[in-house]
């Protein structure tokens, strides 16, 4: 086993733990940390990716702006109450044998190819930094969905403010 | 041009200007709006007729081309032939009569205008239905009607009865309406087009083995289509029910014109009937099964109008079996009587329970001969006339009918005479009990205004020499050409013999000695029984159809699909109350988990479904 | 990698709604700011205009169809039809809330803006010709849906609707996300033409293919209300305010209709023999969960719910079809469902008055003899709904039973006409009460009908007689753009 996919399975892991820790623990804090340790998680395959641009973004702006925003907000937020609730519907059997099959569905479909991805696709060798690169197509060839994602923002910006204002009772 | 499209254009008028200002009108001109468009549309009808005849060749109007997808055009087109001026005469002549005596007759009811509004936009949608040259603008004509007349049967909504057969009579009527979209699907199939000439040319042309079974099948879903329209079996349940609307609506559309749609629309369609033997077969074996339970049923019932609307279900019957066995243009001759007489009897009942006060039971009735003297005499040939007395109307389609059917088969000849003994017995039962012997009731009966007798005794001239007058066969025989048939005198004779043999049993059991039917009646109970409750037919009909679907969709898709198995799981019980104080409780009861755990379960669905049929390559 | 892209002019002007509807948008909300507590209806009437003006665009766009912006944006006449369709919507939509939203003291900019910006994401979900555009697209216009149905936040059956709506919808949008990803990895392209070329090849393995095609379609038949997706509908709609659920119940379906069309007869034509049959059940299922499920509602907003993923039904029988046939009649049905939803919801509204009192099919009884106009108005609707002949319905139900028919999937019509059979009884209710009844408390004291909402139920009624009368007035152009550009 090489290094890289040594790498690759030990951040996917990572990811995939952080997630179930994110749904299954009870106590709030907890919850965020392992929401962030699944965030690093994908960091790092971005970062086996050599896409150094994306990790650093990654790490500064979820692990470091967004996630601390939540861990204030949770800390701000009475929690007793929640902790005392129930975590689960009784559904939940049944969710975990549909997710199950699920996941049984895609793997057997994953099975039956021949071959389970296409020859790999020869990556053009980056000319110029990683960040200058990401650039280069964000302004370019995909300028347009980059300028209708802030009009997606506005959009939630707009709501945010509509929720969070003042109730009339 | 002809100008074709004003003959509907007329009573749509008047609907429109009865149904948005009629409420600020006096009567004098609700009537004259109402009356004179259905009058200016039976001058138009004869100007045009006079101006085509002699009409040997159908004569297309084209307006506009109304959609066209791919290689299929239909086109906003009315077409007139000598079938269809049949039909105009009689619908904008029959329909003139009966508006007038409306005028009389509603005279005191509430909802005037509302009733004409309706009135005028039922006889436009029966114009466009009748002078339609597609399937796609009869069937337009087709909904309408059955929209009117779900209208005018639910006229009197106050009453639940009312109302609520104005809703069998709708939803009975949407089972019919599917097969004839099917039916129309298929056509467009076959031939790749809709219009009457193209598809019959076409159909005409085709070699018998290649298309013959798909055109057995085209007509299979049209009779669907008719059955319902006409009131036929299985889906004749909504006709008795219907004449709780007011009687001039039972006349008009439920007797004279729009029942007989099916008839018209299976006689449009002969080309195709035609070439399927097997559909002609379940035509006449409908028609005929039709025609004797309605009449048997027709035997015991007491409510006057009750007896004429299974009268007309039999009657209907007939025309079916004209059609089946060959003779379309003998049916179409008894669509023509029928709407003489049976208008006549209907607006004559109409006329009698005017005079009782509103009372239906001839039980309550009796010696009304010499208090209603005018009313006796018209009835009185109706009845005559429907009994097949020679030599009025009825006589001879029926004999038309009766030669035709025993040309097909002997035994059909013998049935449709026996049941022609019957609709005599009834008939003339429900005379003698009305008119004859000593007044049951307490109301004290008057004749009616001459604006209800006098469209009557126009009918009832009508009834009189209608068959005599107009051959209507062989005025059709360049559209539908008469099949077998030879005329018999000795046949004839007996058809005869059994309608005068009713009347005479009628007249020994309610006459001379009226203790016979109540000791029948007893001896017989069960069959009475059964007869009376119309073989147990919409108590059959509500536990085997009605009740299931209703069940079924609470029980099963509603609570189903949307409170869902696992709500039940979570909660023990369905609660999507939405009382507000249930909110909290439901939403963290796991509502939402269980909506993600039905999305989840329809991704597993999804992706099953997409390796099923693609995973194995 | 020199930077050498510059949009050409003509890009531009393929893209001119969305930059005028982005820019109206933003300015309501300034203007919001600015007008402080004067009435706001001026703002609804402002963007009426910037959506007048963003159709007349789209309408001038389709006189030089093409791509633009790297292929990201395709316009032709499928796109244009959408494009105006969705516009149209926004048009009603603002109609019929104006009257609503002052009599809730809850009239505001941001109500207005939020509809221009959800009508944003639709018209980009009708032109776009790329996933991500597609999935931005989705996200705008669901994003300010969410919020539109939460809008009065003092009333908690819309607080639990937004949130409903809002959990559901990301959990669909995972999905397709993921389905995106896929594909992305198997053809390495975003672009549908580009994955078409790729998938036809047939290097691609199928089966995979095949998961990331069901993933995709999880997350449009959320949208569209489609089985088994369909359970948030008839909460969502009940739960908002009528005007907004006559804006959801349309807008965003139609557009996720276009997307779905676009991206199966485009990207996954080649692997149709899979998703055809999947196609065929939902359809199926989604007309019985519909109408069997309406035929039992008594409150009227839900069983309009339940009636639209009933006529959801009916669109992916004709998508199903997988023909040009189908999809004129995919666009054809839309356009009259869109007219004649929007006028029944808009006849709610009127009925339902502030704070959403008289949401209930009785009490509508004996409307007719109290207030005969919005009787007939909502009889046509009504009748059109049913699919009676001489309404758009008749004629959109007829060209989904043909396309279906084309293709040989003569059960899926005779099953879909059965259905059709049994929405009468429930739509026929509706007039039973209206006719049939006596007045009861809810139609003592009718509130007028508001000018604006007037303007709404007619040009909805006259426009579905008009579809019904003259069908050839739009499926003339729906035909000649049913082969979409690939």
């Amino acid at each position: 086993m090489s290094g890289d996919t040594f790498f690759f399975y030990a951040f996917s892991a990572l990811a995939l733990l952080g997630g179930l820790g994110t749904v299954l623990l009870r106590n709030a804090v907890h919850c965020a940390l392992a929401l962030m340790t699944s965030l690093l998680g994908v960091a790092g395959l971005y970062l086996l990716q050599g896409a150094e641009f994306l990790f650093a973004v990654q790490i500064v702006l979820y692990i470091g702006g967004i996630m601390v925003l939540f861990l204030f907000v949770i800390m701000l937020v009475n929690l007793d109450q929640a902790s005392k609730l129930q975590q689960f519907g009784r559904q939940t059997p049944i969710a975990l044998v549909v997710a199950l099959a699920a996941v049984a569905a895609i793997f057997s479909m994953l099975s039956k190819s021949a071959v389970l991805l296409p020859a790999s696709v020869s990556l053009t060798p980056l000319t110029g930094g990683n960040t200058e690169t990401v650039a280069n197509v964000l302004f370019t060839d995909y300028l347009l969905p980059f300028e209708l994602v802030s009009i997606l923002l506005l959009v939630a910006v707009v709501g945010s403010v509509m929720m969070a204002g003042k109730r009339t009772e | 041009m002809h100008s074709l499209w004003l003959i509907p254009i007329f009573p749509l008028v008047g609907f429109l200007i009865n149904g948005m200002l009629g409420r600020r009108f006096s009567k004098t001109v609700i009537n004259t709006v109402a009356v004179g468009s259905v009058v200016l549309s039976f001058l138009w009808v004869l100007k045009a007729l006079s101006a085509l005849a002699p009409l040997n060749e159908t004569y297309v109007e084209h307006y506009f081309t109304w959609i066209s997808s791919g290689t299929l055009d239909i086109g906003f087109d009315f077409a007139i032939d000598r079938l269809t001026m049949v039909m105009l005469l009689v619908v904008t002549g029959i329909g003139s009569l009966i508006h007038v005596y409306a005028t009389g007759y509603m005279a005191h009811e509430g909802g005037y205008y509302r009733f004409f509004a309706y009135l005028n936009l039922f006889m436009f949608f029966m114009l466009t239905l009748v002078l339609a040259a597609n399937y796609v603008l009869l069937f337009v004509g087709w909904e309408g009607v059955g929209l009117c007349s779900y209208l005018l049967i639910g006229f009197y909504f106050l009453k639940k009865s009312a109302s609520d057969a104005g809703k069998k009579a709708f939803i009975v009527n949407r089972i019919g309406d599917f097969g004839f979209s099917l039916a129309m699907f298929l056509i467009v199939i076959s031939f790749g087009t809709l219009d009457f000439q193209k598809v019959f040319a076409k159909a005409s042309t085709i070699s018998p083995e290649v298309q013959y079974g798909s055109i057995t099948t085209i007509c299979l879903l049209l009779l669907v289509g008719a059955i319902g329209k006409s009131a036929q079996i299985p889906l004749y349940v909504w006709l008795p029910d219907a004449m709780e609307g007011p009687t001039p609506v039972s006349a008009l559309i439920h007797a004279a014109t729009m029942v007989t749609a099916g008839v018209y629309m299976i006689a449009r369609s002969a080309t195709l009937f035609e070439r399927a033997p097997i559909a002609m077969d379940v035509v006449a074996y409908i028609g005929l099964a039709t025609a004797v339970m309605a009449a048997t049923i027709g035997l015991v019932q007491n409510d006057i109008k009750k007896v004429y609307a299974y009268s007309t279900v039999s009657q209907l019957g007939y025309m079916f079996l004209g059609c089946g066995v060959g003779a379309f243009s003998a049916g179409i001759w008894h669509v023509v009587t029928h709407a003489f007489f049976k208008a006549l009897l209907f607006l004559g009942a109409g006329s009698v329970i005017h005079a009782c006060a509103g009372e239906q039971d001839m039980q309550k009735m009796g010696g009304l001969m010499k208090k209603i003297p005018i009313t006796f005499a018209v009835l009185f040939i109706a009845a005559m006339a429907i009994a097949g007395v020679p030599p009025l109307s009825g006589h001879y389609s029926k004999d038309a009918i009766l030669m035709a059917a025993h040309a097909r088969a002997p035994w059909m000849y013998w049935v449709g005479v026996v049941t022609a003994g019957m609709t005599a017995f009834y008939v003339f039962r429900s005379i003698f009990l009305t008119f004859f012997g000593e007044y049951r009731g307490k109301a004290h009966p008057h004749e009616s205004p001459a604006v209800m007798w006098v469209p009557l005794a126009v009918l009832a001239v009508l009834s009189l020499i209608g068959g005599y007058a107009f051959n209507i066969p062989e005025f059709l025989s360049p559209v539908l050409p008469m099949h077998g048939g030879v005329h018999d005198e000795s046949l004839a004779t007996i058809a005869t013999a059994a309608g005068l043999a009713g009347i005479l049993l009628a007249a020994i059991c309610y006459l001379f000695v009226p203790s016979i039917p109540g000791a029948l009646a007893s001896a017989f109970a069960p069959i009475y029984q059964t007869l009376y409750d119309k073989y147990y037919v919409d108590e059959l009909y509500n536990v085997s159809i009605v009740k299931p679907i209703a069940n079924g969709s609470r029980e099963i898709l509603w609570k189903g699909a949307d409170v869902g198995v696992f709500d039940a799981l979570v909660n023990g019980a369905g609660t999507t109350s939405m009382a507000l104080g249930g909110l909290l409780r439901k939403m963290q009861s796991g509502n939402l988990r269980t909506y993600a755990s039905w999305v989840l379960i329809g991704i597993l669905l999804v992706m099953g479904g997409f390796a099923v049929y693609g995973g194995a390559k | 990698m020199p930077a050498n892209f510059m949009p050409s002019a003509a890009e531009y002007f393929r893209f001119a709604p969305e930059i005028i509807l982005t820019i109206v948008g933003t300015l309501v909300m300034i203007l919001e700011a600015m007008t402080g507590d004067r009435d706001k209806s001026s703002l609804g009437y402002v963007s009426l205009l910037g959506l007048a003006a963003a159709m007349a665009a789209a309408v001038a766009a389709n006189n030089d169809p093409g791509l633009a912006f790297q292929s990201m944006i395709i316009v032709d006449g499928f796109a244009t039809f959408f494009r105006v369709l969705v516009l149209g919507v926004g048009m009603l939509t603002i109609l019929v809330s104006t009257n609503y939203l002052s009599e809730a003291k809850a009239n505001s900019g941001d109500f207005y803006a939020l509809i221009l910006f959800s009508v944003v994401g639709q018209s980009l979900m009708a032109c776009a010709n790329e996933l991500i555009m597609i999935f931005i697209g989705i996200e705008i216009s669901s994003i300010a849906s969410y919020i539109l149905a939460g809008y009065l936040r003092d009333d908690r059956r819309n607080n639990e609707s937004a949130l409903k709506y809002f959990l559901m919808g990301s959990f669909a949008t995972a999905f397709l996300l993921y389905g995106v990803a896929w594909i992305y990895g198997l053809t390495g392209s975003t672009n549908l033409g580009e994955i078409r070329t790729v998938l036809s090849h047939g290097t691609a393995p199928t089966a995979m293919v095949g998961i990331s095609a069901a993933l995709m379609l999880v997350g449009l038949a959320f949208k569209v209300s489609a089985a088994p997706f369909q359970v948030w509908a008839p909460d969502v709609y009940q739960g908002s305010s009528a005007p907004i659920s006559a804006f959801m119940s349309a807008g965003p379906k139609a557009a996720a209709f276009a997307v779905m069309v676009r991206v199966f007869y485009t990207s996954f034509d080649s692997i149709s023999n899979q998703w055809e049959p999947v196609f065929w059940i939902m359809s199926l299922a989604t007309m019985v969960i519909g109408n069997f499920a309406a035929l039992q509602q008594r409150n009227i907003k839900r069983m309009l719910a339940y009636s639209s993923i009933a006529h959801a039904g009916y669109v992916m029988v004709a998508v199903t079809s997988h023909s040009a046939v189908g999809t004129a009649a995919v666009m054809f049905y839309l356009a009259s469902y869109c007219l004649m939803n929007i006028g029944a919801f808009a006849v709610v509204t009127w009925m339902a008055r502030d704070g959403e009192k008289f949401v209930e099919v009785d009490d509508f009884s004996g409307l007719a003899q109290k207030q005969p106009f919005v009787t007939a108005i909502l009889t046509v609707l009504i009748l059109s709904l049913v699919g009676v002949p001489l309404t758009g319905g008749f004629f959109g139900k007829f060209l989904v039973f043909k396309a279906a028919i084309d293709s040989h999937l003569m059960w899926l019509a005779i099953l879909g006409l059965l259905n059709s059979a049994v929405a009468a009884y429930y739509y026929l209710r509706v007039l039973v009460v209206m006719y049939f009844r006596e007045p009861g408390a809810s139609t003592v004291n009718l509130p007028p009908v508001a000018g604006t909402l007037r303007v709404a139920m007619l040009v909805t009624t006259l426009g579905t007689i008009a579809l019904g009368i003259f069908p050839g007035l739009i499926l003339g152009f729906a035909t000649q753009s049913s082969t979409l550009g690939k």
